[in-house]
């Protein structure tokens, strides 16, 4: 029974985890913005606005569900369940410390990419059933997006693992550190299997995974629905997208979805382009840095530290760009991305086949 | 019954009723919906086949691309065509006899077939290699595609690229086509 025991202690363990990062990326948010456009931000519930994500929590907590009337309600109750469980899934598979990880599985990866692609169905079953043109209009505009922006990510992740050959995030991870037991080559150059630390990271062991990781990062903030990719949820055109009629704790839910969904794809870019929960210290003759700061501990916080920092990127981004049209959007996509991607892909291949043998 | 076979069956009733209300509901929107369920309860089953990347490619295909094209192609048509579009009254008509005919056939040949063999005593049943758990699937696919199935999946990316070019094509503006 402890068996069963462990997995509802772990899964509980990453709902509240994508609860406590939700309410600390609201505040950030904020407070991010607000330093962007000079202004203060939240100042009066508690020191610096510190209690203002409670605050915000307790007020949707009370408010009523408002069913609209001529709304498909099945559908309508369940999308943000479908939208929500899609993206808390995706956690299961990755890793957090070297030997710390919900579900090592072979296929961790294609499991997340699979997972992730629900959430498409979630955002259509919003649309359609809150039966109102702006929420099927959002939810069409943001499946589309989503779809399209789907292909380079995914090519320029197979180009990762082309180079680490393994599916398995776990495994991947360790092949960026000290713990590997292959050689690691910095450039495909010198031999940095003992120095470890940030020129063991998958970007910098092959340097064409900088562009693949430049063309993740732009595709995950689209897959996030996120400025300046935000035309689903454009307040000036479309009200507020597909998620118009929700109120109470059925926003909340799609809320909690998207901010989990920027850690999310956060954290897949992390472990696989910079270096997971590898320490980003090298080891420098006597003073084993990189050493010193490996383990349980200092991987959950390495990765953290890693994870938020992009998570702050993704805040900058959206406050300092303005949005894409819809066709500079779906252009920018299929004709700079992907092609960009594929010669990702090519690379990789190359390179695996003539520096890493 | 151990817990496996209660979760077997669990997803063997969620396929088949989910696939039969898909059937049966007049509401289309909501049968696609459930015809999501359907997949996604089939994948779990590939899951318990041991094939995992199968059972991923089953979501992936038919739950993530699939159904989003057939909600799609239904929320680019009118509402009232939808309506319009429902099965007027029931009973039976003669127009319903040759789909009664097929079906009743199909199921005859699927009966017979699973009555008439003996799944121990097939030669690839036989000669097949156990696999466990732990096995790296993904591993095993690769190597095959590119060595015993080769030409299969050859002729299948020369399709693929057929049908891609033959899409292109129609979606082009200016109608000479």
């Amino acid at each position: 029974m402890s068996f069963y025991l462990t997995y509802v202690l772990v899964a509980t363990a990453l709902f509240a985890f994508t609860a406590l990062f939700t309410l600390f990326a609201l505040y950030s948010e904020r407070k991010i913005s607000a330093f962007i456009q000079d202004r203060v931000g939240p100042m009066e519930v508690g020191k610096y606005g510190t209690l203002q994500a409670f605050a915000d929590i307790i007020k949707m907590l009370q408010k009523e569900f408002i069913i609209p009337t001529a709304a498909d309600k099945v559908l309508f109750i369940l999308a943000p369940i479908v939208i929500f469980v899609s993206v808390y899934l995706g956690f299961a598979a990755l890793p957090w410390a070297p030997g710390l990880i919900p579900s090592s599985l072979n296929l961790g990866l294609f499991y997340i990419f699979a997972i992730l692609s629900i959430e498409t169905l979630g955002i259509l079953m919003a649309g359609w059933g809150s039966n109102n043109k702006y929420a099927l209009l959002g939810s069409m505009r943001s499946v589309a997006q989503m779809i399209s922006y789907e292909i380079p990510a995914g090519i320029a992740l197979i180009s990762v693992v082309m180079i680490s050959q393994s599916l398995n995030l776990q495994e991947i991870s360790i092949k960026q550190g000290i713990l590997t037991t292959e050689p690691v080559y910095f450039l495909g150059i010198w031999e940095v299997k003992t120095i470890g630390g940030f020129l063991a990271w998958n970007i910098f062991q092959a340097p064409h995974l900088i562009l693949a990781y430049i063309i993740y990062f732009i595709a995950s903030l689209a897959e996030c629905n996120r400025a300046p990719f935000d035309i689903p949820e454009a307040e000036s055109e479309l009200v507020g997208g597909f998620h118009v009629e929700y109120s109470g704790l059925r926003f909340a839910f799609i809320f909690l979805a998207e901010y989990s969904m920027m850690f999310l794809v956060g954290m897949i870019g992390v472990v696989l382009f910079l270096g997971g929960w590898n320490s980003p210290l090298p080891n420098f003759g006597t003073a084993k840095l990189a050493l010193w700061t490996s383990g349980i501990g200092w991987g959950i916080f390495w990765i953290l530290i890693k994870t938020l920092a992009v998570v702050a990127v993704q805040i900058w981004i959206r406050w300092t760009l303005p949005r894409l049209r819809v066709d500079q959007l779906m252009s920018f996509c299929w004709k700079v991305l992907t092609p960009l991607a594929f010669l990702c892909m090519l690379i990789s291949g190359v390179w695996r086949l003539g520096m890493m043998q | 019954m151990g817990e496996e076979q209660i979760i077997f069956y669990f997803f063997a009733a969620s396929v088949l009723i989910s696939a039969l209300c898909v059937v049966v509901m007049k509401n289309l929107v909501r049968s696609i919906f459930l015809f999501f369920v359907s997949l996604f309860s089939l994948a779990a089953l590939y899951l318990f086949a041991l094939a995992d990347f199968i059972a991923l490619a089953q979501v992936v295909i038919y739950a993530g691309g699939v159904l989003v094209l057939m909600l799609f192609a239904f929320m680019l048509s009118n509402r009232e065509l939808l309506n319009s579009l429902k099965p007027a009254g029931s009973g039976f008509k003669v127009n319903h006899f040759a789909g009664i005919l097929i079906s009743l056939l199909f199921l005859f040949i699927l009966v017979t077939v699973i009555v008439k063999t003996d799944l121990n005593q097939l030669d690839w049943m036989q000669e097949s290699v156990p696999i466990h758990v732990n096995d790296n699937s993904t591993h095993q696919i690769g190597i095959h595609t590119m060595t015993a199935y080769l030409l299969p999946f050859e002729i299948l990316s020369v399709f693929l690229m057929m049908v891609l070019i033959g899409a292109a094509h129609l979606a082009r503006k200016g109608g000479r086509a």
